[in-house]
């Protein structure tokens, strides 16, 4: 490639780039601007009138009778939990599916592939009706539902990576002395940890920004979600405080983004792992 | 260490064509049996190894080599037959409990452990103390020569080393059966060589019982100390390499061991009394006299038979089957001469090159013949040898 064609290419990728980022970089500025410059100056930089500094985040966080600090917490025992759960479990069942050709497994796996084209809004009720019904709207149980959800892709993408797996490697832990949980564990699960980690991240940014399904299945009066929570800054007859919103969204993004660029070379090692046969 | 005896070993595939292909009609891949039951891979397969001995299990694709050795290992199972390795009766027993170590032909190594602590795992396993497993892994990186790659992980290895940690991994459980599938096929020709000579010198240091499968009649010839050719599941012979070289079963034996190919005509055998002879495109060769006795004690007749001879075997001289020089081989001590005979057959005649190997160029004319002691005779019908069947 010619050092010019370089140059351009660099240039086009830097404003591509620059796109992206623009919608983060608008709230990161307005979560320190006055409630009326959010809405008159949205695209400007906070000068010394319309900067308050960390008043938003403050107000944010006092907000309303539900501490924002459990907001945090719920949001964060419902991802652990549920991202755990969706690896642990759909890693297993993609080892399985991989590796046992039976009828059965393949009619687990296309339910899988299945599950990623019906849309949530067709079973949102019935759904918010059963886990009601079954205790799932707690954030320990909730998880449950997220495994269902979340299930489909993780499949789709361990099944990919792990037919790259010569089975020789199994047999060769066969041999040695391992019988199948020991040789899932011990072997299989550690040369899937690229796919891991992708899935992981994927999984993650869902359930920690996710706001339909808890607002259904969660008993609002006593558990809230970050989504749900900032919804709440909304009040009634169309009072909207912009900053607070602002300033909240902004915390919320910062876990995703320290996760994002610690596991930043894995998670593009994951995504190419699944792709290419090895 | 151990004996590993396999009576009527039969390894049968179900058949997984859905209903709807079964009515049409399919190329078979080979020519493996199907029964109701499915493809039998491996049929009736007898075989006493004795305790120490190099076995290897050689035949072209699809002859049921890595299946026999597969269930040797337990990681296939088996249909029919009784395997023992030892005195105990395994075909039930998991991989883990038969004492055996297996080497891959892809290495199957655990990408994720160092050179170190793939060598170690089965012994981490067993919960071995660390000082043991610590002076075990050591001692077979020593033997190997892979002691300073011991912290490496795999991929930072070649194809060599990787084969050698593989190796290693299996010597460290000091198995009583050392099972080997194609080891060095992955590996370059020059490799392959230097391999196989660490083979035999890790044979006589560590002295188990070695089961080796390969395609490669080289491999099998240098290694083993009797080598069993396989043909679509069935045992076409078991020997020593010279007895399979000297004295090949069938058709299929004598055209897979031997490079080149042996040479086959189509010949009358004749017998006069008690002696032999063979007619091939106007050249009468009489059967060296041990080779008479046997067919005189099968008591074989005139019939018309396939003829076998090596290469090696056929030579040069003024009267003989006439042929013409289609192709001249240069191959360095010696000269693989290609000649076309008088009725279209190819024939490959070995010439030493300090000899007068040079002297034939592409359409020189040439006359062969060979001796009674090196011919070797094949019934038409099933090409068996009319010698030893």
């Amino acid at each position: 490639m010619k050092k010019s064609q370089k140059r351009s290419l660099t240039i086009i990728f830097s404003i591509i780039s620059a796109v992206y980022v623009l919608p983060i970089l608008i709230v990161f500025m307005n979560s320190f601007k006055a409630n009326t410059s959010v809405k008159t100056e949205t695209f400007k930089i906070p000068t010394g009138d319309s900067f308050v500094g960390f008043a938003n985040y403050i107000k944010g966080a006092t907000f309303g009778n539900y501490p924002f600090l459990q907001s945090v917490g719920n949001s964060f025992i419902i991802t652990v939990i549920s991202v755990a759960l969706i690896l642990v479990c759909t890693s297993m069942a993609a080892w399985y599916i991989a590796r046992v050709g039976s009828l059965f497994s393949k009619i687990v796996y296309y339910l899988c592939i299945f599950s990623m084209i019906v849309p949530f809004q067709m079973v949102m009720f019935t759904l918010a009706r059963t886990a009601d019904d079954l205790g799932l709207n707690t954030p320990v149980t909730i998880p449950i539902i997220y495994l269902g959800f979340g299930a489909g892709l993780a499949v789709f993408m361990f099944v990919g990576f792990v037919k790259s797996i010569p089975l020789e490697i199994e047999e060769a832990a066969a041999i040695d002395g391992c019988g199948p949980i020991r040789t899932f564990f011990m072997v299989v699960l550690p040369m899937l940890k690229p796919t891991l980690i992708s899935v992981g991240v994927l999984e993650i940014m869902w359930v920690w920004n996710d706001y339909l399904l808890p607002y259904l299945v969660l008993d609002r009066t006593k558990y809230m979600t970050i989504p749900i929570h900032i919804q709440f800054l909304r009040g009634s007859y169309g009072a909207v405080d912009l900053g607070a919103i602002m300033a909240l969204i902004t915390i919320s993004i910062i876990p995703i983004i320290i996760f994002y660029l610690t596991c930043q070379k894995h998670i593009i090692k994951g995504v190419a792992a699944g792709a290419v046969k090895g | 260490m151990a004996k590993v005896i396999l009576k009527d070993i039969t390894k049968i595939y179900p058949n997984t064509q859905d209903k709807k292909k079964k009515g049409k009609k399919t190329e078979p891949k080979s020519k493996l049996q199907v029964t109701d039951e499915g493809v039998v891979a491996v049929q009736k397969f007898n075989l006493d190894i004795a305790d120490k001995e190099f076995i290897v299990l050689v035949g072209p694709s699809g002859c049921g080599k890595s299946t026999t050795l597969r269930m040797i290992a337990g990681l296939e199972d088996i249909s029919g037959g009784e395997l023992y390795i030892g005195d105990k009766l395994v075909n039930d027993v998991e991989p883990k409990n038969r004492d055996i170590a297996m080497v891959f032909q892809s290495y199957a190594l655990y990408p994720h452990m160092t050179v170190y602590e793939n060598m170690a795992f089965s012994l981490k396993i067993k919960k071995v103390p660390k000082d043991e497993i610590d002076k075990k892994v050591r001692e077979a990186a020593e033997i190997l020569d892979i002691t300073q790659y011991l912290d490496r992980k795999p991929k930072a290895l070649s194809g060599g080393q990787r084969q050698r940690v593989a190796i290693g991994r299996a010597i460290v459980r000091d198995p009583a059966v050392f099972l080997m599938d194609e080891p060095l096929s992955n590996l370059d020709a020059k490799l392959r060589n230097q391999m196989r000579a660490e083979i035999i010198k890790l044979r006589e240091r560590i002295n188990t019982t070695f089961i080796y499968v390969t395609h490669d009649q080289t491999e099998a010839m240098t290694l083993g100390d009797r080598i069993v050719i396989m043909k679509d599941g069935f045992i076409q012979q078991i020997g020593t390499p010279q007895e399979v070289f000297d004295h090949p079963a069938n058709l299929f034996v004598a055209g897979f061991i031997g490079m080149p190919q042996m040479n086959t005509f189509d010949a009358k055998l004749v017998r006069e009394g008690d002696k032999y002879f063979v007619e091939v495109l106007d050249v009468k060769v009489e059967l060296a006299e041990d080779k008479c006795a046997r067919l005189a004690a099968r008591n074989v007749q005139n019939q018309d038979v396939i003829l076998g001879v090596r290469p090696q075997h056929i030579v040069l001289t003024d009267k003989g089957i006439e042929g013409t020089v289609d192709v001249s081989e240069m191959m360095g001590s010696e000269v693989h001469l290609h000649a076309k005979t008088k009725d279209g057959k190819d024939i490959v005649v070995i010439v030493p090159t300090e000899k007068n190997g040079l002297d034939f160029g592409m359409g020189s004319e040439v006359n062969m013949i060979f001796g009674g002691n090196v011919a070797h005779v094949f019934s038409k019908e099933d090409e068996r040898n009319l010698e030893w069947e």
